[in-house]
């Protein structure tokens, strides 16, 4: 008979992280798989348009999606910078926490546009290096992001979780920028 | 206790999404026709034969005996034959037509003649293709393709940038590289390029801006014209 002397603290309501059901780490995984799969498909599926609407005041879409791009992968470095602030890394103001959210919030919705025109005009497209990776990455990117934005409706997640997915989307967007943008500025010049 | 924020964020890219789908869906051929009448206007060097061009057919119009400069507007027409098997693309200049037919595997043929003032072609390539075609109503034409002892029928709708018909060369590490696109109007793109004389099927270009990339070389398609 082995008596544990720490037996009647289980009595007590355990902590909550040991009750916690796996859902909250099967929901996220689950919904940015579907998210990368679904995209992907509608891709691959989509007969591409060929052509999206153009913005007024540059010369193609081209060059609207590069500079959106640019602009969603500036606040992502904002954003690697204020995730540093939360966590104490760096010093920083303590409104750091807002302007994380804000900024991953723009680089969020300006990249959103990028991706429909991408999907829409384009489709999931193989032919090249460059295109192959940027249609993957992109399709992880918006599965990667949609679980970060579900983990952190979670509590008490294992410390090394949040930063490690917030790493993958940050490089998944530096990686998107890398094979598109940035390919367009030396293709085309640094145009708007 | 649970956050909302970064539901309301995914929410709202969903919605800007959707939203942005719907107006490319909806607003897509407007933009597109429009950016068409700009780019097919600029060519035609007097404003006389634009306007004439639809009424034009009817000889009392054009005075001139010679085919007439106005008598067949200036346009792209683009579309596939009846088997699904290949695309066929025309562009008008002058009354002067250029013309590929390609199949997007080994199949293709650079046709070029002269436009009738009643709007029929008999364009020819130099390995003994033919195409026989008839504007009909401005809007499209249908004709036939006849390549390598196979007649093609087919129909090719008026297209507006940037489909229609495009064409690079350029030497790429010695190797003469011949491609030759078709952009249908719902962006499907049939192309075949010839390395030294082999022929393959070609990588997607850019309908934006032509560029597309053969052996890790960049090159840039031009719309063709006769």
């Amino acid at each position: 008979m082995t008596a544990d002397p720490n037996a009647a603290t289980q009595a007590f309501p355990p902590p909550p992280h040991r009750r916690d059901s796996p859902a909250r780490y099967l929901v996220p995984a689950l919904v940015a798989a579907a998210v990368a799969v679904g995209l992907g498909v509608y891709g691959k599926v989509h007969d591409p348009a060929g052509t999206a609407f153009n913005l007024a005041g540059f010369s193609s879409t081209g060059a609207v999606k590069s500079w959106l791009a640019t602009t969603a992968f500036f606040f992502a470095l904002v954003q690697v910078v204020s995730a540093f602030m939360v966590y104490g890394k760096l010093p920083g103001p303590s409104w750091s926490a807002t302007l994380h959210r804000w900024s991953g919030r723009i680089a969020f919705l300006v990249a959103v546009p990028v991706a429909v025109h991408c999907l829409y005009a384009f489709g999931y497209q193989t032919y090249s290096t460059r295109v192959m990776w940027h249609s993957v990455l992109g399709c992880l990117f918006f599965g990667a992001f949609s679980a970060k934005m579900l983990l952190l409706r979670s509590e008490r997640l294992p410390g090394w979780l949040l930063p490690l997915v917030g790493g993958l989307v940050f490089t998944g967007l530096t990686l998107l920028w890398l094979t598109s943008a940035l390919w367009f500025f030396r293709t085309f010049g640094v145009s708007t | 206790m649970k956050r909302p924020g970064p539901l309301l964020t995914l929410l709202a890219g969903l919605v800007l999404g959707l939203f942005m789908l719907t107006l490319n869906v909806t607003s897509g051929t407007k933009t597109a026709s429009s950016s068409y009448s700009e780019a097919s206007q600029s060519p035609s060097s007097s404003p006389s034969p634009k306007k004439s061009a639809p009424a034009s057919p009817t000889p009392t119009v054009a005075p001139s005996p010679t085919p007439s400069k106005s008598a067949v507007p200036n346009a792209s027409y683009a579309g596939r034959t009846d088997d699904d098997t290949a695309s066929v693309a025309v562009t008008i200049r002058d009354g002067k037509a250029v013309a590929y037919f390609c199949d997007g595997r080994y199949k293709e043929a650079w046709l070029r003649g002269p436009v009738a003032d009643d709007g029929t072609m008999k364009l020819t390539a130099p390995n003994g293709a033919v195409l026989d075609g008839k504007l009909q109503q401005g809007k499209k034409i249908r004709g036939t393709v006849k390549d390598e002892g196979r007649k093609y029928a087919f129909t090719a709708d008026k297209a507006v940038k940037p489909s229609g018909l495009w064409r690079a060369t350029a030497k790429v590490r010695g190797a003469k590289i011949d491609g030759g696109w078709i952009v249908l109007p719902n962006g499907r793109q049939t192309g075949i390029v010839t390395r030294d004389g082999k022929v393959s099927a070609a990588p997607r270009i850019d309908p934006e801006t032509g560029a597309v990339t053969v052996d890790g070389q960049q090159l840039t398609a031009q719309p063709v014209t006769p």
